[in-house]
């Protein structure tokens, strides 16, 4: 069994040398990859490092459903289908395959403990009269029932268990790209095991544990809110005021499937990037927007508006 | 294989996690591994035990998939077996008694049953039946939300909030098909849950249902039954007043532990003139029944054409006295 010379002090712009298990060829690892496949005799290899605070073991792995041809069939669809204001060369432009990889991702669960303060609104009809005129111009009394609402304030406590946030790990996804492509099932996950790696990329994580733990504490307390918002009784709330304690707080590495696709509509422009959630084969990434096309259709709608205005004018 | 084998238990929650969870299935805490972690970086190529090739993962098997023979590396995954009973309560009942008690409700029914259906009933079928629940004890801290008439101001509603743990024991879910979820409710009371068997004793020839649900469809059911007992417990003890409305829960659940059994009782069928009824006696407890009986139409009729002619009676009464 050979090891590398590889570890983890490096600086991260290093590469990792490491030497093929099967054909001896030394292969340069970006070094927050956790596998590789050798160019020269195709063997895939999985790196195994000591787990350290930031760079932990992973727990679960989602593994892969969505093979690659179907993928790259979903974001074709998936650009086809842009909106009308979608430029046209990226609509006709082709994807190009960056990777499928499993993107490192921290799954967080705690128990939250809340106090809320509200004011239910409670409805209540009444019959009052009023006086208009009827068809023959005559004034007459009438009664009609009308809703009014009792605001009264509720103060109280709510507990419940928050699972299943997930925040991104990799500096190279942020958090609400990863969240485009989300949900993941998790409820069949795998046990990590170095095999389910074999021949894919795997990224380690590149945001430390302390910044995922605050991004998934911080969406937790969202999360809570909207729990909160649900859990008011009443026919309407207003002024929900809340404060949130969370205890018993656990994060857990999960590797995530996912396609990465380019697309390159203008050689003047950055590519841009499209997602793939390898489980499900939802696709999401940003559609570059027409300035053209926006303007010719501001164009059309004022035109339309001015050819309005002139036939009121003329018939009148 | 026993699938109820608890291995150990969450650390948060204190519910057991059964053999192959790798996670809580309550609070979601992902369940210890014993793996050991690298002590060095290592690189590693796997390679096929068969043939020798390199293994690679396949999307399509979901599953490190051999290139070259395409043998297939198992993976530790969550297990969602069938569940499985994990004991029978005896019968205690004899088919006799269950016979007996039959008749004897049918002469309880009141006067408006037909007259001669405790002579003229004939028993039909009687076929004892070991029928599947999950029977479950759980620490629940509950918090609530609720409109009540307790309270109210112009609108006859008033809002309340609070928080209270309840302690569930031997809360049965049932998990049959065979009986309603009314007549499951009935049978179940009679039911000494302490003692329980390995193997079915107390009846010949019975019907043993499976548990036809698998684990993750059953602690589904089981939630959901623990959240619609806390709406319950919300209504009945916690909340002031007498009528409720938008009745909310969050429960927090510690160490719900679950018993799968397999809980006996009769099912009896009896013919009067032309109609089959349907009755269902405890197995442990012959008081605790439920079924359905024919009414008698003309007694029915009778009483009120008697109620009509009494009315016009006292309104004939009262005129000639106005």
């Amino acid at each position: 069994m050979s090891t590398t010379s590889a570890n983890k002090s490096q600086s991260s712009s290093d590469y990792v040398e490491i030497a093929c298990q099967s054909c001896g060829a030394t292969l340069l690892l970006q070094p927050h990859l956790v596998s590789t496949v050798c160019p020269y005799c195709a063997s895939p290899s999985v790196i195994q490092r000591p787990p350290s605070k930031d760079l932990p073991r992973p727990t679960f792995v989602i593994g892969f459903a969505v093979d690659h041809e179907r993928a790259t069939a979903l974001v074709k669809r998936w650009i086809g289908g842009r909106s009308m204001f979608a430029r046209s060369d990226f609509k006709r432009a082709a994807p190009e395959l960056t990777r499928g990889v499993y993107l490192p991702a921290y799954l967080y669960g705690a128990v939250s403990d809340s106090t809320f303060s509200a004011e239910i609104g409670e409805n209540y009809t009444v019959t009052e009269t009023y006086t208009t005129t009827d068809a023959n111009g005559k004034t007459v009394v009438r009664t009609r029932t009308v809703t009014k609402t009792e605001w009264r304030t509720l103060r109280g406590n709510h507990q419940s268990y928050v699972m299943d946030v997930v925040v991104t790990a990799s500096r190279g996804v942020s958090n609400a790209a990863l969240e485009a492509i989300e949900p993941f099932d998790l409820r069949g996950p795998r046990r990590f095991s170095p095999s389910i790696l074999a021949g894919w990329l795997a990224e380690e994580p590149s945001r430390t544990q302390d910044e995922c733990f605050r991004l998934a504490h911080d969406e937790t307390v969202a999360k809570v809110g909207g729990k909160l918002e649900n859990f008011m009784p009443g026919d309407s709330h207003r002024n929900l005021r809340y404060q949130v304690q969370l205890s018993r707080e656990v994060i857990d590495l999960v590797l995530f499937p996912v396609w990465s696709y380019a697309v390159r509509y203008d050689p003047d422009k950055p590519p841009v990037r499209i997602l793939v959630n390898g489980q499900t084969g939802r696709v999401a990434g940003d559609t570059p927007i027409s300035q053209w096309k926006i303007a010719a259709a501001v164009g059309v709608g004022l035109m339309l508006v001015l050819a309005f205005v002139l036939i009121l004018a003329l018939s009148q | 294989m026993n699938a109820s084998t608890h291995t150990s238990v969450c650390d948060r929650c204190r519910t057991p996690l059964e053999s192959g969870d790798l996670r809580c299935s309550i609070c979601g805490q992902a369940a210890p591994a014993d793996i050991q972690p690298a002590a060095e970086t290592k690189i590693t190529i796997l390679r096929c035990q068969g043939c020798g090739a390199a293994i690679t993962y396949d999307p399509d098997q979901q599953l490190p998939t051999c290139s070259f023979c395409k043998s297939t590396v198992a993976i530790e995954t969550i297990v969602d077996p069938m569940e499985q009973t994990s004991g029978y309560l005896p019968f205690t009942v004899t088919p006799d008694q269950a016979g007996q008690a039959l008749r004897r409700w049918l002469g309880t029914l009141g006067w408006f049953r037909p007259s001669d259906l405790r002579s003229s009933a004939q028993l039909q079928e009687l076929r004892p039946l070991w029928w599947v629940a999950w029977v479950f004890d759980a620490d629940c801290h509950i918090s609530w939300t609720a409109d009540s008439d307790a309270g109210a101001g112009r609108s006859s509603w008033a809002p309340h909030a609070g928080q209270t743990s309840v302690q569930f024991r031997n809360v049965l879910a049932s998990a049959s098909r065979g009986l309603s979820v009314d007549e499951a409710a009935v049978v179940s009371r009679g039911l000494d849950l302490s003692v329980v068997d390995d193997s079915p004793t107390g009846a010949q020839n019975a019907t043993i249902e499976r548990f036809d649900v698998p684990r993750s469809e059953a602690r589904r059911q089981v939630k959901w039954s623990l959240t619609s007992m806390a709406e319950r417990q919300v209504q009945n003890h916690e909340c002031p007043g007498s009528q409720f409305r938008n009745v909310r829960v969050s429960v927090v659940v510690q160490g719900l532990k679950t018993r799968r059994l397999s809980l006996p009782a009769y099912v009896l069928a009896y013919r009067y003139k032309d109609s089959t009824h349907r009755v269902v006696i405890c197995g442990q407890n012959t008081q605790h029944l439920v079924g359905s009986a024919p009414y008698s139409y003309a007694k029915m009729v009778l009483v009120v054409l008697a109620a009509i002619a009494l009315a016009v009676a006292v309104l004939g009464v009262l005129a000639a006295s106005g």
